[in-house]
């Protein structure tokens, strides 16, 4: 019986006129966005490749290891564009994408840079499928479901199915299944487009684990759709007038996709101003490099062989001139200290010194990796209050709506979300490890060429080459699963209320 | 005619979607008052604080000497923040709010200061910003997308919905010629319409005028005449839409998917990919031109070790150098700029075929946050600019003793300056520039809206009833 059901159901519906014409626009939309999103993709990419080209180029330049791993240096690091962001785009193109690597700070995605082309180019927000589905996909699940119930109310078709021996719950699963299985021949055709232009594409090679991640966003699309037209067929068992039925889903559909997504972060009380929080941890950080640093830097340069605590030991010598620079940022919590020095040739009389200069340039790298390291023990949990954790308390209230939750599910698969962008400094991280492990191997800190070029350059060739790997697909699922897993809570909830109001509506 | 309007009226006063709109609109245009006075008072403050520190630099330097103010420049020039920000503020965030003037460098060995040369630097607000990315309500927004989706629930049925009842019929048999129904069908549902909308502009306007925090001059409401004229051209447009695919299609609710359809393409879509097309600009090379900046250095190098002995030909060669370095820096910088500047005016014409992105346009030319505001901007800096170079010329061919050669300690008069004859700074906004900035943008919308309202007339006179 249920077979006929469906059958008759599914009949109906794909006859219509509004079924071609959502196929349509589908394709039409998906596809040209598709191809324009594809462009903008390969142009990242092409940007990213000179960037990383330009970077090492610049590093090569630097004849010394002070004058290349700075702050301000030239040893950056570049993260490469996303390619499921044509997806959904999330944070991929917003926040930083370059930073430096240097052994006197820990870098994290406050400290990035960005490389890329006209930023005034910004203004013109560029628009991805997901936002596409988002849109049409809850539209149209609304379009087909206002007229199921309430259209054989008014009809009067109800009362004559309900004469076979049927139970209304059969009646509403055919219903659903099979408006289901309408609504997603429009879905899965346009995202078969998607990814056979992407695989098409020769800058792409997509592997399992991105099969899988494009599959999780389908599954998520298709928990979308299904609260959608759940939420529409609650409507029309509500109503039971397929002309109230129709203003009151489409006037739901403005609230959840337009109104609510932009509004509730203007009316929610804005989070405490965490200005006391970043004011406490920057003065334990600058009391650190002021007081503790300083401290044992002076007590070595009063201790060692040569007079004075001149902090180039007065080395003269042909060459740029030397300099010693603090940065800092309260906003930022950014702290750091560096010396740069240049030598391109001494005098003879200076030579005496250089055992000593090597002496204390070791000791002075020590001294700011360990510092940077203590500073990044106070400033990470205190970036995460001051930063994440405000941004976090926003994300959940825009996933209140499953507009918000299907975003979110959507960034996490693609590995576009805040988690995703955030792998990429902790990667920049690791290798800041592996420099410094390469570094103390090499004894560059103590080398002659950390600070002079006049017996040999710096040898950039020891350091270890940086590539940054996305997540596996595991931990993509992980962190899309809770969001998931509510939006398939809404649909079993929400199927719950309509069959309770269904089995006790009179026909 | 108007009994019509006023029957259409009558009906639309009592249904569920008018009580539903006025409801939305309201909530939105009090969000959008609300929001504006918790931020704009801080905008604002940050600008006075910013100017004030600008004007002490200035007067710092001019009670220093007149070198000091010569080789500095005017310093950091800021953007007044609008009065109009809530109602569109979208594009702001992406333009910067200042202007610098930067020495091109602190001090080299033969003790030359680098002269000063405009630097324009570019806002990057979201590169560490790790909030989730919503769209602002502001004015833009909810004419832009909610209006117009309303526009539509008003007008999807105004047709096909008497044809449906038969209703049509009964009242062209009474004599009444066609185009007569049909604007007296688009005068109701226009009218009731503005008064859910004209309500919640007045609420949104009398929440702003009241508090003391803003201030609205009369130049703002004669703007924000003009805004309302705009949004309501502009929910013509929808109506109009409405009417034509109403009078095309035989049942109401086949009109209306067609309408969300076609309402989602043009108003989301449209804008969007329109604005990935035209985003999509080829990467501008900056030329560093250090290759440049080092030949001229040994050039004047060379020169200068040529003139050896003489004392005064030596000032006149660093006094060139250092003059003619900080023209090109500026060159530079600005050619950049207007290479950048050029890229977005193109991808503006682009996204111009969207009704939704004309609105944006002529919303920001008149509230004054946009694209042409900016422009407006630079060319105030920049004609200040002028004005202070030649303050400088002034002063010092004032005082006979100085030797005329600029960008070097000796050879520009040794006085301090009166920090008051220093020409202050002043960003004004040129309503008739605004306006010519705005003619195009307006004609094509309102090309729109002919272009739809006949096409619903053609479609209502020849359709079967």
């Amino acid at each position: 019986m249920l077979t006929v059901l469906i059958r008759r159901e599914l009949l109906d519906n794909l006859m219509t006129f509004r079924f071609a014409v959502a196929v349509l626009i589908m394709l039409l939309l998906v596809v040209a966005n598709t191809v324009v999103v594809l462009k903008d993709y390969e142009q990242r990419l092409m940007l990213y490749n000179d960037a990383v080209k330009m970077h090492q180029q610049q590093l090569q330049e630097k004849k010394t290891y002070s004058a290349g791993i700075t702050y301000a240096g030239e040893l950056r690091i570049n993260r490469p564009p996303n390619p499921l962001s044509i997806f959904n785009t999330g944070f991929d193109k917003r926040i930083g994408n370059k930073v430096t690597v240097s052994h006197t700070y820990v870098p994290s995605l406050w400290d990035s840079g960005w490389h890329g082309s006209n930023p005034f180019m910004d203004m013109f927000v560029s628009m991805d499928i997901v936002f596409i589905f988002e849109v049409i996909l809850s539209l149209l699940a609304l379009v087909f479901a206002y007229d199921t119930l309430a259209g054989e109310y008014e009809r009067g078709t109800l009362r004559l199915v309900l004469t076979h021996p049927v139970s209304r719950g059969h009646i509403l699963l055919a219903k659903y299944v099979s408006a289901m299985l309408c609504l997603l021949v429009p879905l899965l055709i346009s995202l078969l487009f998607t990814v056979i232009l992407l695989t098409t594409t020769p800058s792409i090679s997509l592997n399992t684990d991105d099969f899988l991640r494009i599959g999780g966003i389908i599954f998520a699309s298709v928990a979308y759709l299904s609260v959608f037209y759940l939420m529409g067929l609650l409507i029309s068992a509500a109503t039971r007038r397929t002309g109230t039925a129709l203003m009151l889903a489409m006037f739901v559909w403005g609230f959840l996709v337009l109104v609510y997504p932009n509004v509730i972060l203007a009316v929610i009380p804005r989070p405490e101003a965490p200005q006391a929080r970043a004011a406490s941890a920057f003065s334990q950080i600058e009391q650190m490099w002021e007081g503790e640093f300083g401290r044992e830097w002076r007590h070595f340069l009063e201790t060692d062989a040569l007079p004075g605590i001149d902090w180039n030991l007065g080395l003269k010598g042909s060459g740029s001139e030397p300099y010693a620079y603090m940065w800092r940022d309260p906003r930022t919590l950014q702290y750091s200290f560096e010396v740069i020095l240049a030598f391109e040739g001494f005098d003879d009389k200076e030579e005496h010194k250089i055992p000593h200069a090597q002496n204390h340039f070791r000791f002075l790298g020590q001294l700011v990796t360990r510092t940077a390291d203590q500073t990044w023990i106070i400033r990470k949990p205190a970036l995460e209050d001051i930063f994440i954790h405000p941004a976090n308390v926003k994300r959940i209230w825009l996933k209140l709506s499953p507009v918000g939750l299907y975003d979110a599910a959507t960034q996490a698969w693609t590995g576009t979300d805040l988690h995703g962008v955030r792998d990429f400094f902790d990667a920049a991280r690791r290798y800041r490890q592996e420099v410094i492990n390469a570094l103390y191997d090499k004894e560059a800190f103590g080398s002659r060429q950390w600070f002079s070029s006049d017996k040999g350059a710096a040898d950039w060739n020891i350091l270890p080459q940086f590539s940054f790997q996305r997540v596996d697909v595991n931990t993509n699922a992980k962190r899309a699963l809770l969001d998931v897993g509510i939006l398939l809570m809404m649909n079993v909830v929400i199927f719950i209320l309509i069959f309770l109001i269904f089995v006790k509506s009179e026909v | 005619m108007w009994h019509i309007a006023k029957r259409e009226l009558y009906d639309n006063l009592n249904s569920l979607r008018f009580a539903l709109a006025t409801f939305l609109l309201l909530g939105l245009m009090l969000t959008n008052a609300v929001v504006h006075l918790r931020e704009h008072p801080e905008r604002v403050q940050m600008y006075s604080e910013k100017v004030a520190a600008h004007q002490n630099r200035l007067k710092s330097h001019a009670n220093a000497s007149f070198y000091e103010l010569a080789q500095k420049g005017p310093g950091t020039l800021h953007k007044k923040p609008s009065a109009l920000h809530f109602c569109t503020g979208r594009g702001a965030a992406f333009l910067s709010v200042h202007v610098s003037s930067i020495q091109s460098w602190s001090w080299d060995e033969r003790g030359l200061e680098g002269l000063w040369s405009l630097w324009y630097p570019s806002a990057t607000p979201n590169r560490n910003n790790v909030d989730p990315d919503v769209t602002k309500v502001d004015w833009g927004f909810i004419i832009g997308y909610v209006l117009s989706l309303l526009a539509l629930l008003f007008t999807f049925d105004s047709i096909s919905s008497e044809r449906e009842h038969g209703t049509l019929r009964l009242m062209l048999a009474n004599a009444i010629p066609r185009h007569t129904v049909l604007i007296g069908k688009f005068l109701g549902a226009l009218i009731s319409i503005s008064i859910p909308f004209t309500l919640a502009v007045l609420v949104n306007l009398l929440v702003i005028a009241t508090s003391s925090d803003v201030y609205l001059g009369a130049d703002a409401w004669g703007r924000l005449g003009i805004i309302y004229f705009i949004a309501l051209l502009y929910t013509c447009l929808f109506l109009a839409l409405g009417l034509l695919v109403s009078a095309r299609v035989q049942r109401s609710a086949v009109s209306l998917v067609i309408l969300l359809l076609v309402w989602v393409t043009l108003v989301v879509f449209m804008p969007g990919t329109l604005a990935s097309i035209a985003g999509r600009s080829l990467p501008l090379k900056w030329e560093r031109g250090s290759q440049r900046f080092f030949e001229r250095r040994a050039e004047f190098d060379a020169r200068w070790h040529e003139a050896h002995g003489d004392r005064r030909k030596q000032l006149q060669l660093s006094g060139e150098y250092v003059t003619k370095d900080a023209e090109q820096r500026e060159h530079a910088h600005e050619a950049h700029l207007k290479r950048r500047i050029s890229q977005v005016k193109r991808a503006r014409a682009i996204t111009r075929f969207s009704p939704v992105t004309i609105m944006e346009h002529l919303l920001e030319s008149f509230a004054g946050t946009g694209f042409e505001r900016h422009l407006q901007f630079l060319e105030n800096v920049q004609s200040y600019a002028r004005q202070f170079r030649e303050f400088i010329v002034d002063t010092d061919s004032a005082d006979p003793e100085s030797l005329h050669i600029f960008g070097i300690r000796e050879g520009v008069s040794q006085k301090s300056v009166n920090p008051e004859a220093v020409p202050r700074f002043e960003d004004t906004l040129n309503f008739r520039r605004d306006f010519n900035a705005a003619a195009v943008d307006l004609l094509l919308l309102t090309l729109f809206f002919v272009g739809f309202f006949s096409g619903a007339y053609l479609a209502f006179v020849r359709v079967e009833i």
